[in-house]
């Protein structure tokens, strides 16, 4: 390379790092809990020289990012099993791990479709779903999709209703077929449905019927300063107060 | 022979019958409009040719959510389908279908526009003058001529709707056996704990299948290209 040109190359990665070297908090953080997060995060920056970006998605597809090497300082999983599977794979500092908040299972209809369900009665689901699709998460990567099927699975619905389950790569997807009308119903957490205008809940899934549903937070190994900074603020009242407005619920011990 | 399971099969099975029902659609759609474009004269034709070619430049996904807008059961035209004929489009492999035949009409159009225009016009007026009319010049002389070049650009079309993932998935979702085709299939595999083995045999096979048509396609244009010189 000419010398000019190795300078410039120089001097523009210099620029690059330098940019990075201000305080970064980069989070990934299950679909459910990123507009949440967002908000805390809008009020944790006002008057601070740090910037907190969060990455939603699947909790799956952001452990399998993680595992690949993806730049986050901070993981937000929807279930145990995810946060688990980063620990091991020796991703995430098994120390810093702690349930940040809890949630509900609901069953949602579009908002002018909407008429209650019995989920005691065997018949009522399969019959007011009709041949019509049941909009879920991909239960192998999505932790509500995994929760619906257990859930499901305990009441005894869960073969009459696996061939019309229409299968969503994150929750917030299952939420918008419903609200579009592509999809009768779906299973979404009790935050989901409390966000989206579009539909209305039509019955909510008894804690006895599935395993408790939490949200544990975990430091990235080699994560920034200010990451632990923002997790601690996490942890406080202000914070407390946001997720309590979006319905999320103190995680279940 | 790779490790498959029969639900990747079903991807591939699906993935084929997409193709090619897309492919038999698609071709005499993107030949009326090659046509149009190749020998019309008319005011708005670069809109025309931009409106066509816009699938190729956008989004995947953009084109996808177009798609879901305008033929989703609460869109103008999806709802319309479904009072009056009952046609719905969302988590169908028809669907499927209409998302293919939206990616792959640039591509198709592009090859047998071009074939056209190697088509001597002088030829197309002398069987003007022999009695012909338009219908007839177009079936006995223009189709003929163009035929190589056609197919190419149908095997052109039928690899690129092999390949279709963003804007499918935007518009029918990944339901197993009705929209999730190969590529589909792929992205689901590649998001599950152990699926990476799966992810990575059927991408071999996509490839595999993607550069036959390629191969042929190529082959089929230079047959065009010397039957016509």
């Amino acid at each position: 390379m000419s010398k000019p040109l190795l300078l410039a190359a120089l001097a523009l990665g210099a620029f690059v790092t330098a940019a990075q070297a201000a305080d970064q908090v980069r989070i990934f953080a299950a679909a459910s809990v990123a507009p949440s997060l967002q908000k805390i995060a809008d009020a944790y920056v006002a008057g601070k020289d740090v910037a907190v970006t969060i990455t939603p998605a699947a909790s799956g597809a952001l452990a399998k990012q993680i595992e690949a090497g993806a730049p986050a300082d901070v993981f937000v999983s929807a279930d145990r099993k995810w946060m688990d599977y980063t620990v091991e794979k020796g991703l995430v500092d098994k120390a810093s791990v702690f349930d940040l908040v809890g949630n509900s299972l609901v069953l949602v209809a579009a908002k002018d479709a909407a008429a209650a369900v019995d989920l005691a009665d065997k018949a009522a689901l399969p019959a007011a779903l009709g041949e019509e699709r049941l909009a879920v998460g991909e239960a192998k990567s999505v932790p509500a999709g995994a929760y619906a099927e257990e859930a499901l699975k305990s009441l005894g619905l869960y073969d009459a209703l696996a061939p019309r389950f229409a299968p969503a790569e994150n929750v917030r997807v299952a939420l918008q077929l419903v609200a579009r009308g592509e999809a009768k119903l779906g299973i979404v957490y009790g935050t989901d449905a409390a966000a989206e205008s579009g539909v209305a809940v039509v019955a909510t899934f008894p804690e006895t019927s599935h395993a408790p549903i939490v949200y544990p937070i975990g430091l990235v190994k080699g994560a920034g300063p200010a990451a632990a900074g923002f997790v601690t603020y996490l942890k406080g009242p202000e914070a407390a107060a946001v997720f309590s407005a979006a319905g999320f619920v103190k995680p279940a011990e | 022979m790779p490790e498959l399971s029969p639900a990747a099969w079903s991807a591939i099975a699906l993935s084929f019958k997409v193709a090619a029902v897309a492919t038999l659609w698609g071709v005499p759609v993107a030949t009326a409009l090659a046509l149009l474009l190749a020998r019309g004269r008319f005011p708005g034709k670069a809109l025309l040719d931009g409106l066509i070619h816009l699938p190729l430049v956008l989004p995947p996904v953009v084109t996808g959510y177009a798609l879901l807008l305008l033929l989703g059961r609460k869109g103008p035209i999806g709802a319309f389908l479904d009072q009056q004929f009952g046609i719905v489009f969302a988590f169908r492999w028809t669907g499927a279908v209409v998302a293919a035949v939206v990616m792959a009409l640039p591509i198709i159009v592009r090859a047998i526009r071009l074939s056209i225009e190697a088509v001597d016009v002088r030829l197309e007026q002398a069987s003007g003058t022999l009695g012909a009319g338009r219908v007839a010049t177009f079936f006995l002389v223009t189709l003929p001529l163009s035929l190589p070049g056609i197919l190419a650009g149908a095997t052109l079309g039928f690899a690129k709707a092999l390949g279709e993932f963003g804007a499918t998935i935007t518009f029918v979702s990944n339901i197993p056996g009705e929209t999730r085709t190969i590529a589909s299939a792929i992205y689901t595999a590649s998001q599950t704990p152990d699926g990476d083995a799966e992810a990575l045999a059927l991408s071999a096979v996509a490839a595999v299948l993607g550069l036959i048509a390629l191969v042929a396609s190529e082959l089929l244009a230079r047959r065009a290209r010397g039957a016509l010189s």
